[in-house]
């Protein structure tokens, strides 16, 4: 008895200091990685709406994250939004950029995947990107037809695809149905 | 000279990766490019000086019977410290290895060293030995990095060094090619060394 309750005591004792210094290095390194997040989230959205001087969230009742790009006028001049889906191997997260006024996908950049390394990662290169900068939201948006896919992914590319367009659909009927 | 003796053995007699076959995960897991290699390899050593060096310091403060859970705690807790400076001071290398670094408490190399050598030794002779080990993994990562480059996307640290022409070899940065490379890579160095096999604590 008198042996258990010494190594609980001991264990409790390592366990309270590793506590106490794992509660100093979070508090430490806590801000600095919200600093990382919103300069990420940034970064992402004047890469996607070029021009664009400011932003601003636009809220909604459909859990979609849009902001809108403000431009030198202080109009708004294009919607930038997360868009979520499953690609390859696991969630793809975008931030795409559409203009407002020409009715034109701007371009994406990927936040988040998970495909494979040297085929499917190439969603992340510009060979890819640039079908979708400048195209109409009306387009078709079929692999093969209007887009061409990676070689070696087309599970990815038609990923990348569907889920532009129908996020897209989507997002437009949430901004238009409240403007 | 003994300190200069636990330091060096980590780089080639008892090197973790090539002689010991110690954590094999993150060796097949991270390699498929060079900077990953190194970062992990990186990350690897800083928990394990720290954790020699801490475990050293207090193993006569730990009862033999608790001696692996309290190794155990004190390993998290560096490796949970060295997650969240990646996080927020180097986010992209971060995000690669995301997963992998809460997988280094269970690489066997930091409990391994520190039940077969901290242990038993002092705090010098200990951080020595991290150190040594260290730069061992590190070194073992990068080259079995900067190979599946080459091979898998033609370039070493992000800078092509292949040419326009070169055909690129995606199995190598696939799981399959850390098999391979490795197994090639073993049989080099087990045919230049002349003692086939020493002896580890962990396997």
């Amino acid at each position: 008895m008198g042996k258990s309750f010494k190594l609980i005591v001991i264990l409790t004792i390592i366990s309270l200091l590793s506590g106490g210094v794992l509660a100093s290095a979070y508090s430490f390194t806590a801000p600095k990685m919200q600093e990382v997040a919103l300069q990420n989230q940034q970064k992402s959205i004047f890469k996607v709406l070029p021009g664009i001087k400011s932003y601003r969230e636009f809220e909604n009742d459909k859990n979609m994250i849009i902001f809108e790009g403000i431009d030198d006028n202080g109009n708004v001049s294009g919607l930038a939004y997360i868009a979520e889906g499953s690609g390859f191997q696991g969630k793809i997260s975008l931030m795409i950029g559409l203009d407002l006024n020409s009715k034109q996908i701007n371009g994406y950049k990927v936040l988040e995947h998970q495909e494979t390394p040297g085929l499917g990662a190439n969603i992340d290169g510009e060979t890819f990107k640039q079908q979708f900068s400048g195209k109409s939201w009306e387009d078709p948006f079929k692999v093969k037809d209007d887009i061409i896919a990676i070689t070696g992914a087309t599970i990815s590319s038609k990923a990348i695809t569907d889920l532009m367009k129908k996020s897209v659909t989507e997002v437009i009927k949430i901004y238009g149905g409240e403007k | 000279m003994r300190a200069w003796k636990e330091l060096i053995k980590g780089f080639w007699y008892e090197n973790p990766t090539f002689r010991m076959l110690m954590g094999m995960c993150p060796t097949l897991a991270v390699t498929n490019a060079a900077v990953n290699g190194l970062a992990m390899g990186l990350a690897t050593a800083f928990v394990l000086i720290c954790s020699n060096i801490i475990v050293s310091l207090v193993k006569k403060l730990i009862p033999d019977e608790i001696r692996i859970p309290g190794y155990i705690i004190i390993i998290a807790t560096f490796v949970t410290i060295a997650d969240l400076v990646l996080a927020a001071y180097f986010p992209d290398i971060h995000k690669v290895l995301g997963l992998f670094i809460p997988l280094i408490v269970v690489n066997c190399i930091i409990l391994g060293r520190a039940e077969g050598f901290a242990s038993k030794n002092n705090v010098f002779y200990s951080a020595m030995d991290g150190i040594g080990m260290g730069i061992g993994f590190t070194w073992a990562l990068t080259l079995l990095g900067i190979i599946r480059e080459i091979m898998g996307m033609g370039s070493i640290f992000g800078i092509p060094v292949m040419g326009v022409g070169f055909t690129k070899w995606v199995i190598f940065i696939l799981p399959p090619g850390a098999f391979i490379t490795l197994g090639i890579l073993l049989w080099i160095i087990n045919s230049l060394s002349k003692n086939k096999s020493v002896e580890s604590h962990c396997h």
